[in-house]
């Protein structure tokens, strides 16, 4: 018998993610990489994985470590890796932004720190994979949501084996001609199967779940989310049919690629149908801030595609691509990222604190936990720095991009304070805010077992 | 799990000139997961082959010898995996339920409040029957802290989720 209960260190998870991110739109804000160096540059680098790994990457682990167990009513396989994996992660991304930011010659470290950093991400992030994986295998045969997630947990796996050639490459460590192929000609592979395979896809797949979740609409599995399966994993698996491709010459390379983009293509705009259908068969008719929120993300998956397509068919991809890898990073994933963790922290700081008194006294809402009102302007602001960074990449103004991300970290730090005040329980009237015998939820370490009420694993 | 159907006699009702429909419903909204009902009528019930039929049930009709009729309505399809509580095994043995709740149209995690408040003013032994439009997932591991017993599946719409509790005996406090 399933019964899902709190995952113990999704908070600390967030937390650390959402350092990561204060930290990249702090380097954005000072210049630091893209679009004062080039996109190859490792200043670049240093700014993308701390975002990508740092930010995005933690925080869907966290996510996944609450979430894999609900989408397929089983236990997580293996729950104790989760404390040391987020130690690895966090040692192993700051090894390798810093490994980065030495390449680049600002500072002088050992060469060695970015293999390093590498190897330490790769392990700390299939530690919880291979949890996951496991979990997925017991759960056999596996609902549609979870066939997202295998797949994306598959595209980790081999952007992470990339990864760890080009740091091996970039080092020195490496000097096999098959390997300094891949990293000059596979980078776009490596950052397509990160962004579009393990991050997106795996994002596409939760939404589904957790959409008709928060707005009771119906949850049956439809021809066209199958499609959306079925047409990404091609797409998904094109693209890594296109690394041995590259490592034998360049033959076949182009027609694969546009297939891939083809089908990327229609899997959003059928993805994007099947959104506005969860949208519009909603049974509850307000909307909550979370699901609000996440629109601005769907209209930047739209829009990033669109761009994508228009500067491939213009043959200025090479101009432009660096506004669309910002549209999918900060407008599509950051944005779903803050906007669903608007739900998640409160809901799950309302669980762990009166989840043993309800039905026993007054308890508040999980809604009087949040104030949607003060969130609505920070997560405005937030798009509208988006798309004003945007645009800054599109016209190639560096201090245009610099104020729009001041704006954004002003837009964040807001929405953190906003998720401290949820776990601080402030927003809560005084009265219902803590009943006698009932316990303040740590900020973002999980709370001390305290009498038998808040045992988080007991099944 | 094998159970007895659910016997309903509407012969007293219908001799006695109302209508047994709500009665008929009634019942159904109380079987068990997978339970099927037999209902007796003075007449050959037609017009609720196809009501019953929109709710998932197939039905085996026969004349008594009295020229009464018995129906057996059983739940159609593959019954979805009924969901126990540890160390259940015997649903019979559960009384019928003196509380019903349906919060189907409730957003989570109202349906779980609503359940834990109607639990607390019960008394042991008794049961809590509840439809929902979700499996209460998080709702499990409170009702195993406070000592109540639970079974439950999806009909066979796979729209809604019923859930039977039985209250159990040493609660454990807030704190306690």
């Amino acid at each position: 018998m399933f019964a899902a209960t709190l995952s113990r260190w999704t908070m600390s998870y967030f937390a650390a993610a959402l350092i990561f991110l204060v930290l990249g739109e702090i380097m954005m804000v000072l210049g630091y990489g893209h679009p004062v160096s080039a996109l190859e540059a490792p200043e670049t680098l240093a700014l993308v994985h701390i975002v990508v790994l740092g930010w995005l990457s933690l925080l869907m682990t966290g996510a996944l470590l609450q979430f894999v167990p609900v989408l397929v009513g089983r236990p997580l396989s293996f729950p104790s890796v989760a404390l040391p994996a987020l130690l690895l992660l966090i040692v192993g991304i700051a090894s390798l932004t810093l490994g980065f930011v030495s390449l680049s010659g600002t500072i002088d470290l050992p060469v060695t720190l970015l293999p390093l950093g590498g190897a330490f991400s790769i392990v700390g992030f299939s530690v919880p994979g291979f949890a996951f994986a496991a979990t997925l295998w017991h759960a056999r045969p596996l609902p549609l949501p979870a066939r997202f997630v295998a797949v994306g947990l598959a595209a980790l796996l081999a952007t992470m084996l990339l990864g760890g050639v080009y740091a091996g490459v970039l080092s020195g460590l490496i000097d096999a001609e098959g390997a300094i192929d891949l990293t000059i000609d596979g980078l776009s592979l490596h950052a397509s199967l990160g962004l579009c395979g393990w991050l997106s896809f795996t994002t596409m797949g939760v939404s589904y779940r957790l959409l008709t979740m928060f707005m009771l609409s119906p949850d049956k599995e439809r021809a066209s989310s199958r499609l959306v399966f079925v047409l990404g994993t091609l797409c998904l698996g094109l693209l890594a049919a296109a690394v041995p491709v590259v490592l034998v010459g360049a033959f076949g390379r182009v027609p694969l690629l546009i297939l891939a983009v083809a089908s990327g293509a229609a899997v959003v705009a059928i993805y994007v149908g099947d959104i506005l259908r969860i949208y519009r068969e909603r049974r509850r008719k307000a909307i909550e801030l979370n699901s609000r929120a996440s629109i601005g993300a769907f209209a930047s998956l739209i829009a990033a595609t669109v761009l994508f397509v228009a500067l491939l068919a213009a043959g200025r991809l090479d101009t432009g691509s660096g506004a669309v890898i910002y549209l999918v990073t900060f407008g599509w994933l950051t944005g779903m990222g803050l906007a669903q963790l608007y739900k998640i922290v409160p809901f799950m700081t309302w669980l762990e604190c009166y989840g043993p008194a309800l039905g026993r006294m007054p308890t508040p809402r999980v809604q009087e936990l949040v104030v949607e009102a003060a969130a609505l302007r920070w997560f405005r602001l937030y798009y509208l720095t988006v798309a004003v960074g945007t645009l800054a990449l599109l016209i190639g103004s560096a201090i245009l991009f610099r104020f729009a991300s001041f704006g954004q970290l002003i837009a964040i730090n807001a929405l953190i304070m906003e998720f401290v005040r949820t776990r601080r329980l402030i927003n809560v009237p005084a009265e219902l805010r803590l009943p006698d015998g009932l316990v303040r939820p740590g900020l973002f370490l999980p709370s001390i077992p305290h009498g038998g009420s808040h045992e988080p694993r007991s099944l | 799990m094998s159970q007895d159907p659910f016997e309903l006699d509407v012969r007293p009702l219908l001799r006695g000139g109302s209508d047994p429909f709500q009665a008929i419903m009634n019942a159904v909204d109380s079987l068990a997961p997978g339970q099927a009902l037999k209902l007796i009528a003075t007449f050959r019930p037609v017009p609720l082959f196809s009501v019953m039929a929109g709710r998932g049930f197939t039905h085996q009709d026969r004349p008594l010898d009295n020229g009464d009729w018995e129906v057996l309505f059983t739940p159609e399809g593959e019954v979805d995996e009924i969901r126990l509580s540890a160390g259940e095994t015997d649903l019979d043995t559960w009384p019928d339920p003196s509380r019903q709740l349906d919060l189907t149209d409730l957003d989570p995690p109202e349906p779980m409040v609503r359940i834990l408040a109607t639990a607390e003013k019960m008394t042991e032994g008794e049961v809590l029957f509840a439809l929902l439009a979700r499996e209460p997932l998080f709702l499990y591991p409170e009702l195993a802290k406070r000592g109540h017993k639970w079974a439950g599946n999806f009909d066979a719409t796979g729209e809604t989720y019923r859930i039977l509790i039985r209250i159990g005996g040493g609660r454990t406090h807030v704190g306690a």
